[in-house]
């Protein structure tokens, strides 16, 4: 939902400005920089899709910042502007890693057309990273475990609101089972017999989602060879999930509203009003008021959402399940990968009790699937738990710090199909962190 | 325009241009924002934004100077210009808004390209309005949209400009509302 990022670097005030107010109007988010040098420094705080860089400027060159840019982020797209006498300089950037240049002053339909290239550019690198990682993801439903109070009247409230048809909006950190939970509601109601039909709001490219959600007609595009069904359709008599409803488009925002509000839609190229029965659980792990205040989330979907509000606590206020989960999962993977591995350690337990686990019950479910793959013994002790906790109690042990710093970081990346997002929230570090350290590192896919 | 009148959009001719397009622009921001328009020429001419080297005229100077121009019970103003604009990042623009403010302009200058006879000429007053709408929106926070039917829609020529509807999709329709809403309008 976050709009695209954009930040133009060139010493000229009114070119800053014009620029930046014609994109502004073209929908993007805008910032602007003087110089190369506090380009640089707002990257370090900021990721941005693309960047619009000046070649001639007092102080570092384009051509230095280009490298450095590209040295802190390598997916941020990098367009050169240039004026006539300096399209050398240009071809040299390309080179380094530019994706285009343009002469000033541009044509309109030009800058157009490039935006349009670099966008779709990034939404297919995207969808790749996003198709590996479903496919590691597997499709195994396991039920909620949890002893903790918080977690009590999570079961509790699912089996009071699960056979009344309300729709809930389920909020909570990654990796704290909004998923599950949102299974749970449906397999408890008395629709459970019917499907449940998610939808991932963060992996459906905008250009995708309605006919993804309304279907379509044959032939109303070029594509459209036969009519499909969209998932309202296919959610009839059951369940929508609409996962990760916090980076919905505002046009999609819009269309779902009126949807909730009168359950008819049409398919795309269609004239016919098609009715769904459906009930509608939603899940994010976003700050929806923040959302709304900055005016990216529409407050009457919010309401028409959050009928029953559902808060997924962190793992780090229910460390007493700690335990139990561990345990679980080393059953599982155990029982999965066939490992003679049967027990946990008092220490290890300790280890993790202490640790705060930012990605929640995920992470605490691959650490322990990597423990069980790596673990020598029957028992997983703390060195075979990558956590930093664990790192710090095992000094004597052969790994460096920065060895175990590098063997977490390559987990975590390879276990979230190098989604440097979705990692660097897991690691607890911000992205442009991540990407410095796979630098220093040398981390490949 | 009196006190009643809080909520009007006034519509500037500069210039000499035909009053057909004057009254088409206000026919279209009547149907389209539901709002009240008044003719009010605000100036005489633009040629304070006149770039010598460019020969061409900065939009950005002139909505500068119809927004310090506007009387306060003018809600919106709406430029419509004979000559050619431009920013200084880009060759030309058809027009320029104040996205979230209170000035737009027009310009007539490269919409009656391609209109060669009478009957062709027809068609300029249904240019300029839509690209005026489109402007106007632009002060109500409105961005460009994807869909090409939509008033919203950015125009890379102007077959894209006739290809386009002149009305806004249901997306930026709501997105008008809400704004209007907001501003409690
Ligand atoms: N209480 C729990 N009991 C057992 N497994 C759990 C529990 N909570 C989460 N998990 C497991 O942790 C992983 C993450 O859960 P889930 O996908 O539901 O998280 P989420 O809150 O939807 O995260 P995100 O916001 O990142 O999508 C899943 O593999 C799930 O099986
Ligand atoms: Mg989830
Ligand atoms: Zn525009
Ligand atoms: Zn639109």
């Amino acid at each position: 939902m976050d709009r695209i990022k954009i930040l133009i670097v060139d010493d000229e005030l009114i070119m800053r400005e014009s620029l930046g107010a014609w994109l502004e109007r073209d929908g993007y988010a805008v910032t602007t920089a003087e110089s190369g040098e506090s380009a640089l420094a707002l990257l370090k705080d900021t990721l941005f899709d693309i960047v619009f860089l000046d070649i001639k400027m007092e102080g570092m060159s384009g051509l230095e910042v280009l490298e450095q840019v590209k040295q802190s982020d390598p997916e941020v797209e990098v367009v050169m502007i240039t004026a006539y006498g300096s399209i050398s300089t240009a071809i040299e950037a390309m080179k380094k890693g530019a994706f285009d240049y343009l002469l000033k002053p541009f044509d309109p339909d030009a800058l157009g057309v490039l935006i349009d290239r670099i966008i779709s550019h990034r939404r297919q690198t995207r969808e790749n990273q996003f198709l590996r990682q479903q496919a590691r993801e597997h499709a195994r439903f396991e039920s909620l475990i949890g002893q903790s109070a918080p977690m009590q009247q999570v079961f509790s409230l699912i089996r009071d609101v699960a056979p009344t048809g309300s729709t809930v909006l389920i909020s909570g950190e990654t990796g704290t089972g909004k998923g599950l939970v949102a299974k749970a509601i449906h397999t408890h109601s008395d629709r459970c017999e019917g499907p449940f039909v998610v939808v991932n709001c963060g992996a459906i490219p905008e250009h995708l989602m309605e006919s993804e959600l309304f279907g379509y007609e044959k032939g109303a595009f070029t594509d459209a060879k036969e009519t499909k069904k969209g998932r309202l359709e296919l959610a009839h008599g059951g369940t929508l999930f609409l996962d990760e409803i916090g980076e919905i488009s505002m046009r999609m925002q819009i269309d779902l509203l009126r949807i909730l509000e009168d359950r008819i839609f049409y398919r795309v190229g269609g004239t016919r009003p098609i009715e769904a029965e459906f009930r509608v659980i939603a899940a994010t792990n976003r700050d929806l008021g923040e959302a709304i205040r900055q005016r990216r989330f529409r407050e009457d979907l919010y309401y028409r959402l959050n009928v029953v509000a559902f808060k997924m606590p962190p793992l780090r206020e229910r460390k007493e399940d700690i335990p139990l989960l561990a345990d679980h999962f080393l059953q599982q993977f155990a029982r999965e990968t066939n490992r003679a591995v049967n027990r946990i350690s008092r220490a290890a337990i300790d280890e993790m009790m202490l640790y705060e686990w930012p990605g929640n019950v995920r992470e605490l479910e691959n650490a322990i699937e990597r423990a069980v793959v790596v673990g020598k013994g029957t028992s997983i002790e703390p060195h075979d738990l990558p956590i930093s906790s664990a790192v710090c109690a095992e000094v004597a042990a052969d790994k460096s710090l920065a060895e175990m710093e590098r063997m977490h970081i390559v987990a975590v990346l390879s276990e979230n199909a190098w989604n440097i997002a979705r990692s660097a929230r897991i690691l607890g570090i911000d992205r442009s962190t991540l990407y410095s350290k796979i630098k220093r590192y040398q981390i490949r896919k | 325009m009196g006190c009643a009148a809080a909520h009007t959009v006034a519509v500037s001719p500069i210039g000499n241009l035909q009053p057909e397009l004057t009254a088409a622009v206000c026919g279209a921001v009547e149907r389209i924002f539901n709002l009240p328009t008044a003719v009010l020429p605000l100036m005489d001419s633009v040629d304070f934004a006149f770039d010598h080297t460019r020969e061409q005229y900065h939009s950005t100077l002139i909505l500068e100077k119809l927004a310090s121009l506007a009387p306060p019970e003018a809600f919106k103003v709406l430029a419509l210009v004979g000559v050619d604009l431009f920013i200084p990042i880009l060759t030309y623009v058809y027009g320029e808004a104040q996205l979230g403010g209170r000035a737009c302009v027009v310009s007539v200058h490269r919409l009656d390209e391609g209109l060669a006879t009478a009957v062709q000429k027809a068609l300029l007053p249904a240019r300029v309005a839509k690209e005026a709408a489109h402007e106007l929106a632009h002060t109500f926070d409105l961005r460009h949209c994807k869909d090409p039917a939509c008033i919203m829609h950015y125009c890379r020529s102007i077959r894209d400009v006739d290809r386009k509807s002149d009305r806004l999709c249901r997306y930026c329709r709501t997105l008008l509302n809400d704004e209007l809403k907001r501003t409690g309008r």
